[in-house]
């Protein structure tokens, strides 16, 4: 599994949000995206999960498909999935629901009745219970915590089955606990092939988890390596703390 | 006759009409986000087709309904595919699928005029000899009971299809978030466009179930949505269940404002309704 992103750019007006961008993710890898707010990180997963139109650039997938224009209903053949800074679950859902919507199969004769298959129940289990919620499981979605919110949706992510996951701040205000969840689901993707992207503020996460780091500031790249060396790197360092 | 009584089972009726429009409309802004105007003309054209086919063609009294139904249903889904889904591919604002579902409603309304003129008129005889039932101390006709069991098994059928079916799932998961529905493979377009069908289906099965108690005009369908777009937001706009629930507190204020006042007044105390629960309750009955 590879995506390679091509001179990628995309404008808001005045902003130049992803600045001619080139980087490859790789299966097997967790990748870092590092930077300050508003450097680009959450527009370069916007743009490749089809959320936002590409202004310029290229994106090659797996060597072979090369798109100009990312189609979000086109993703989930990609393999393709993410999960967002602000929370987005199916509100009027429950917990179970959450995950059977996307394990769903859909000819017209499953549209009709409810047919999950007891593959399909025994995967939304063992994903809800990695995630500590099976005990919730018919409990609406609105009615969860902040915490267990942004793991329903990264269960839900993970359901997708996908073979490149864009995780835009998994842990962000998640308690030690939760995070520890969220840390063996990234190792568990890794192992499993999965190109990981883990989009990042806590430099002891970005050092403990990831293979590989890209540095971004202002839309463009400012670095990138191993994360123990780009980590100490002057410019990046700089970048920091100028904001 | 009871006068109370005749004034509850009025309302249940008129609520019942209400209801029976504001289902489609709810379950249509549910997954698009935008006032669909042209929702009521998809009433007329079921009255209309109903109109053609049974009174001036002969056709017997199924099939003609049957058609009436489906072609608003096919209407309906034509309308998003020619119009409302590229509009929503360009990513057009609610304010602009407004105006154009306004346009196709004054459009579509004056082909019906034009096709079978601007006249008021009545698809039956049969219903005008009909036989009334007494309920306690109040009346109640063949047709009322008709359309009063049809929003009750429709009601039914949508919640089944809502909450049993994976196609209602979709739905759901569209109304509440139709790019994260996409995102996870969902074929949202098409689904979009069977709720257009369905929606449009019941509008049309609403006109010509009126068509049968009162008449049809060309014109009808402005009225009706107005009706059912109070309906949805005194309910809770997008919600199933707000509908039946707006429907009839639509009915009943109505039908009990006129209690001792001027049957005229019905539309104004309707708007006074909707001007009340826009300024102290938004977000309807049962909320989103
Ligand atoms: N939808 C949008 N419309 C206009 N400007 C945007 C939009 N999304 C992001 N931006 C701008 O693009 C820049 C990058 O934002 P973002 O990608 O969210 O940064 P990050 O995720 O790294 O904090 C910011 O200046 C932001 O204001
Ligand atoms: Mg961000």
């Amino acid at each position: 599994m590879k995506i390679e992103i091509r001179n990628l750019t995309k404008r808001f007006d005045g902003v130049t949000a992803v600045n001619n961008l080139s980087l490859t993710l790789e299966g097997g890898r967790i990748t870092g995206i590092v930077g300050p707010n508003g450097s680009g990180k959450t527009t370069l997963v916007n743009l490749l999960s089809g959320f936002l139109p590409i202004d310029g650039g290229t994106v090659i997938i797996d060597d072979t498909i090369t798109v100009k224009k990312i189609q979000p209903h086109k993703i989930k053949s990609y393999g393709i999935t993410r999960t967002f800074q602000d929370i987005r679950l199916f509100e009027q859902m429950s917990v179970l629901d959450n995950i059977l919507v996307v394990l769903t199969e859909r000819n017209l004769w499953c549209a009709l009745f409810e047919c999950h298959r007891p593959e399909h129940m025994q995967k939304a289990e063992e994903v809800l219970r990695m995630i500590d919620l099976w005990d919730k499981r018919d409990e609406p979605a609105s009615n969860l915590s902040y915490g267990q919110r942004k793991l329903l949706e990264i269960g839900r992510a993970v359901s997708m089955e996908a073979r490149v996951y864009l995780f835009d701040e998994p842990f962000a205000g998640l308690f030690p606990g939760m995070a520890e969840i969220v840390e063996s689901i990234l190792r568990q993707l890794r192992s499993q092939g999965c190109a990981v992207v883990l989009i990042e503020h806590d430099m002891d996460l970005i050092r403990g988890l990831t293979d590989y780091v890209f540095v971004l500031d202002s839309g463009v790249l400012l670095a990138e390596g191993r994360p123990h060396e780009v980590l100490q790197d002057r410019k990046v360092v700089e970048a920091y703390i100028g904001n | 006759m009871d006068i109370l009584t005749q004034l509850v089972i009025n309302g249940i009726i008129a609520g019942a009409i209400y209801t029976l429009i504001a289902l489609g409309f709810n379950l249509i802004y549910g997954a698009t986000k935008f006032f669909n105007i042209a929702h009521g003309v998809f009433a007329a054209i079921g009255g209309y087709t109903v109109f053609f086919f049974f009174k001036l063609s002969g056709v017997s009294l199924v099939p003609s309904i049957l058609a009436g139904v489906l072609l608003a249903g096919i209407a309906g889904m034509l309308s998003d595919r020619l119009i409302f889904l590229p509009l929503r591919r360009k990513r057009g604002s609610s304010v602009i699928m407004l105006v154009a579902s306004l346009g196709l409603f004054t459009a579509l309304q004056s082909v019906i005029a034009i096709m079978f003129s601007n006249r008021f008129q009545t698809l039956t005889d049969i219903f005008n000899i009909q036989k009334t039932y007494q309920i306690f101390s109040g009346v109640i006709t063949q047709i009322h009971i008709v359309i009063i069991i049809t929003v009750i098994s429709l009601t039914i059928g949508l919640f089944l299809m809502l909450n049993r079916t994976k196609f209602g799932k979709a739905v759901k998961a569209i109304s509440d978030d139709e790019e994260v529905a996409r995102i996870i493979g969902i074929d949202t377009d098409r689904v979009i466009g069977y709720v257009f069908f369905i929606g449009s289906a019941i509008a049309g099965l609403g006109g010509i179930l009126i068509g049968f108690d009162t008449g049809i005009m060309p014109t009808m369908g402005m009225g009706l949505l107005l009706k059912g777009v109070i309906a949805s937001i005194v309910g809770g706009v997008g919600n199933i269940y707000g509908s039946v629930c707006g429907g009839l507190l639509l009915g009943f204020v109505e039908n009990f404002g006129v209690w001792k006042i001027s049957g005229e007044w019905k539309d104004a105390i309707a708007f006074g309704l909707l001007i009340i629960f826009l300024l102290f309750r938004p977000q309807g009955v049962l909320g989103k």
